[in-house]
């Protein structure tokens, strides 16, 4: 057993091994992130939480500068809200095939297990467990997919008429024909299909095609029992589309010479992406958040919102701001992360002890703020680097520190 | 098991009878040649009048050309008036249903055979007996019904284990305890000694379509 244990020293020759406590400075919604957020911004969350709680079919805009946090925040907020589906969608990869991308995002974050509960309890819904006798059930594949439709087609638009009847097709397929089930299933996880699996399913198209990825989402989303969150991440992207590019561009070809002066195809591409937004946030029980950099992109996308919709309008929630971090916001996140550092690596008691801000110092954190003004990628860069200086070196730490200290960072 | 006093319609051991008109999912075991056990959702009870089933559907074994046939026919409208003739009516309780529902279309058992007509798979009778166990030895079979002594076995689906004794799946049971009262539960799986088995009724198909 050791009677003491200079913890300073091993915390330096853990890190010498070569691993830096901070890596990424670029938050995404891919790699899943559980450091919390830093003291000033608990409330934002909260906020969040309770617009999320309390409000129904509603944009809510997130405004902060770039590497402020808002991907972050996502994190954050996935790991707090656990009765709901919290998806996070960047427009990068959902812009083509917009709701078959989301619905592929929806069902990844999701699972196949409330995927098929929720299918289940729609059959339910629509007669399959109906008992003759007062109990044999008889699955009469047929009778269900007409009480199916009597039931939906009501809340659904004319053009969408053959959407549902593909989708009721497949869901009763799923869980009534054991003999297709593994098939069906494969076709509401999303999988393309060619003409023969189709036709084997009774099914035209695969969910890629037309409308049936929207309504199999308004489905799932209306009738899970989680409410579900959708966090569009760097909304202004959809603006970035319609915007000429910058005059200094040659341009053979002009799209007005085709598409007349009033619209091009980018700006016809972008409407239909917001046509498509629109009608996702009228699904019951879908809560849209989108990220924004400025308060200009927010009015500019109200406008386009209201031209689109002229019939119903758009509830758009107070913006929320994200800051740069604090003073103490830096302290708090740098003893957060370097806790989180040593639990990960399984040093529990090391995670316990009492460092101050070992192996940095205050002084350091202190000019990290006032270099950065505070902004949180920045500071992640810095903090990057001087790790690596630490860890690499053949200095030894006070002569590294000093340096830092002295020098413009 | 769960006691079920409040939903016994009909008991001729302990001489109850309970008047009225009762919507469910309801179980009437006879006293007659066939051991017939009847299902039925609807029925009617009263002392002067017997039960009155506007629709239900019985089951049983009987003689056809000096061999024992199983047979489910449907009954509209159908009166039973010496009630000496049934041994008990019971209402499932709707929570037991519910889970005896859940336990349907279930993911882990797709290939189970479903047989079109009703078929005797097994029947315990010293001159007619019958025992198809050895060929439907692993197979899963569809709606099995079960008379076991003083007991109804309703599964959705029944195996021959390698001891050559049916299991149930997602059974509901109604029998006797010690004390002859009625009992009523739900089980999702039940295995049973071929010697305590009186007979084991497939339920075809074709027979339940309205």
């Amino acid at each position: 057993m050791l009677l003491y244990e200079n913890k300073k020293a091993k915390l330096l020759s853990i890190l010498k091994i070569g691993i830096n406590p901070f890596k990424k400075f670029v938050s995404t919604g891919e790699i899943k992130e559980d450091l919390g957020l830093v003291k000033s911004r608990e409330s934002i969350l909260q906020n969040i939480v309770d617009i999320i709680k309390e409000e129904d079919n509603f944009i809510l805009p997130i405004i902060g500068d770039v590497g402020i946090g808002k991907t972050h925040l996502f994190w954050t907020l996935k790991n707090s809200l656990y009765y709901y589906n919290t998806i996070y969608i960047s427009l990068d990869t959902v812009y083509k095939k917009f709701f078959y991308s989301t619905y592929s995002e929806f069902i990844d974050a999701i699972g196949v297990e409330p995927l098929r509960f929720i299918v289940n309890q729609l059959c339910d819904e629509w007669g399959a467990l109906d008992r003759i006798y007062g109990f044999f059930h008889v699955a009469d594949i047929e009778k269900v997919k007409k009480i199916a439709i009597q039931k939906l087609e009501n809340k659904y638009d004319r053009d969408e008429k053959e959407a549902l009847i593909d989708v009721i097709n497949g869901i009763v397929t799923h869980q009534l024909d054991p003999f297709k089930k593994i098939e069906a299933e494969g076709w509401l996880l999303g999988e393309l299909m060619n003409v023969r699996e189709l036709s084997r399913l009774k099914l035209k198209f695969d969910l890629r095609k037309g409308k049936n990825a929207y309504i199999m989402l308004k489905l799932l989303i209306e009738n899970s029992k989680l409410g579900s969150v959708l966090f569009i991440d760097d909304f202004e992207k959809i603006i970035s589309i319609t915007n000429p590019i910058d005059d200094e561009t040659d341009e053979v070809f002009d799209p007005s010479w085709l598409y007349g002066q009033s619209q091009n195809p980018e700006e016809i591409s972008s409407q239909k992406l917001l046509q498509k937004i629109i009608k996702l946030q009228s699904i019951k029980g879908l809560h849209l958040i989108i990220t924004l950099k400025s308060d200009r992109s927010l009015e500019e996308i109200k406008e386009r919102f209201q031209e689109l919709s002229k019939e119903k309008t758009i509830k758009f929630i107070e913006p929320i701001y994200i800051e740069n971090f604090t003073e103490d916001d830096i302290d708090d996140f740098y003893l957060k992360s370097m806790k989180y550092f040593l639990e990960n690596l399984g040093l529990t008691k090391l995670a316990k002890a009492e460092f101050e801000y070992y192996p940095l110092n205050k002084q350091i954190l202190r000019k990290l703020y006032s270099s950065t003004n505070g902004n949180p990628r920045e500071i992640i860069k810095h903090l990057i680097k001087i790790f690596n200086d630490i860890i690499f070196s053949n200095n030894n730490l006070n002569a590294i520190l000093r340096e830092y200290e002295s020098e413009q960072l | 098991m769960n006691h079920i006093n409040e939903i016994i319609l009909y008991d001729l051991v302990h001489n109850i009878i309970k008047e009225g008109e009762y919507l469910g999912s309801i179980i009437t075991k006879c006293k007659d040649e066939h051991k017939s056990v009847i299902f039925s959702d609807k029925v009617k009870i009263s002392n002067d009048n017997g039960i009155f089933l506007e629709k239900g559907l019985t089951i049983g074994f009987e003689i056809l050309n000096h061999r024992s046939s199983a047979f489910s026919r449907k009954l509209n409208d159908f009166t039973i008036k010496d009630l000496s003739t049934i041994e008990y009516c019971v209402k499932i309780p709707d929570d037991l249903m519910l889970l005896y529902d859940e336990g349907q279309f279930s993911d882990t058992f797709p290939f189970t055979i479903n047989l079109l007509h009703t078929s005797g798979l097994y029947l315990d009778d010293y001159k007619h007996g019958i025992n198809h166990f050895e060929f439907f030895y692993g197979e899963i079979l569809k709606n099995p019904i079960s008379l076991i002594n003083n007991g109804i076995i309703l599964a959705d689906r029944v195996v021959i284990d390698h001891h050559g004794d049916p299991v149930f799946y997602d059974c509901l049971i109604v029998g006797r305890d010690e004390n002859e009262n009625l009992k009523v539960s739900y089980e999702p799986l039940t295995n049973v000694d071929d010697k305590v088995v009186e007979f084991i009724i497939i339920l075809g198909i074709e027979e339940l379509k309205t």
